[in-house]
């Protein structure tokens, strides 16, 4: 499921034409919730927030950042590959658990601004989702409406796991066991953004 | 933010996500997404077994579609008052281009496809007619069998020169 869309979905993408808001607005959010690098990088994002201002604001950052490329990048037919742009995926998930075990202030003295991360990987996962849509081919007609659903659908989507992970992690902060196992936790984030990364370079190469 | 790691601490942490990590993909991911394994372990657990039936592999081969076209002939032997079908399994949207002829004799032939895992003998006709000669191309409409069904209403055994180029997997005279 790494490449994202299963087989009744791809014939579904194939074969219909004309604008089809429900059905592509709920690929989009299955998308989002069956997507674990995603949802991998969100859960680093928001292990150190307990503001739900600052939550809102990070997640609105990834959220303009991948809306952006997601568009831009089937409108005007920018092909990436995809196990490269998974592959970065993964990094970001490296990226935002050597950021929360404080790997960049030890190693550079300083924490890249977060905020400005979390735009640029959202960029990148817009990008996957672009190049996902695109190897099916989707017919012109009603495309622009299309995307708009899949988006507004990656985003109900993205607000569901969400829900699901606040709560997982508002509940645990409560518990002394968040503080023992913070580390832990974020260093298997690492080392699953380490997979991801070996997984899509891997197969880049294989194939 | 968590208070800052000791430098001892984060390599610590920073070798244990990379070693997971490896040992993860090497032992499992890999052999259960690709086929490779190295370590034999993959193979032990049955997971190489998956590698093959990956959608990730479908999506593939559909991307790739492309190198994987190539061209064949065949010489096949249409037996005196007898039918026969000579099929290539394809996938959806995957192009075929055809030329066949005989020595002369025409054949009554229907070039149809069955789609992939259908029970009911539901077929789709492409062209029906009787031609001593044919050359056009096709796009397979659904994932399946297609080819052509000939049948030779002559007393003698019709010999036909099928020449094809495009994305297929030859399966050959079916009975």
């Amino acid at each position: 499921m790494a490449h994202g869309v299963d087989e009744s979905t791809r014939v579904f993408l194939q074969n219909n034409t004309g604008v089809q808001f429900f059905p592509f607005m709920y690929i989009g959010a299955k998308h989002m919730v069956t997507g674990y690098d995603h949802l991998l990088f969100l859960v680093g994002v928001i292990f150190f927030l307990y503001k739900s201002r600052d939550i809102l604001l990070y997640v609105s950052m990834f959220t303009l950042g991948h809306s952006l490329t997601l568009l831009l990048g089937v409108m005007i037919d920018i092909q990436v590959n995809a196990y490269l742009i998974d592959a970065i995926i993964g990094l970001s998930v490296v990226y935002k658990g050597f950021d929360n075990l404080g790997g960049f202030k030890r190693t550079l003295g300083y924490s890249p601004n977060a905020k400005v991360a979390v735009l640029v990987f959202g960029l990148f996962h817009g990008f996957g989702l672009a190049t996902k849509l695109q190897e099916f081919q989707l017919p012109e007609d009603g495309l622009f409406t299309n995307l708009l659903a899949f988006n507004i659908g990656v985003e109900i989507g993205q607000f569901a796991a969400l829900t699901f992970i606040l709560l997982g992690i508002s509940y645990w902060r409560k518990h002394h066991t968040f503080k023992q196992f913070s580390t832990a936790t974020n260093t298997l984030l690492v080392s699953a953004g380490f997979m991801l990364i070996g997984f899509q370079l891997t197969g880049y190469f294989v194939n | 933010m968590q208070h800052t790691l000791s430098t001892a601490t984060l390599i610590k942490s920073t070798i244990i996500a990379l070693v997971i990590a490896v040992l993860t993909l090497v032992s499992f991911i890999l052999p259960a997404e690709y086929n490779i394994d190295p370590t034999g372990l993959g193979e032990k657990m049955g997971l190489t077994a998956l590698a093959n039936t990956t959608t990730t592999t479908d999506v593939d081969q559909y991307q790739n579609t492309d190198k994987l076209s190539s061209s064949d002939s065949f010489e096949i032997t249409v037996p005196a008052r007898r039918g026969l079908e000579f099929k290539f399994a394809m996938q959806q949207f995957e192009k075929m281009e055809y030329e066949w002829l005989t020595e002369g004799s025409a054949l009554y032939f229907d070039l149809h496809g069955e789609p992939e895992g259908d029970t009911t003998g539901y077929f789709e006709s492409y062209a029906i007619a009787t031609l001593a000669e044919m050359k056009g191309s096709f796009t397979a409409p659904f994932n399946g069998v297609h080819g052509w069904y000939w049948k030779n209403k002559t007393d003698k055994a019709v010999i036909i020169k099928l020449k094809v180029n495009g994305e297929y997997t030859v399966i050959g005279i079916k009975k």
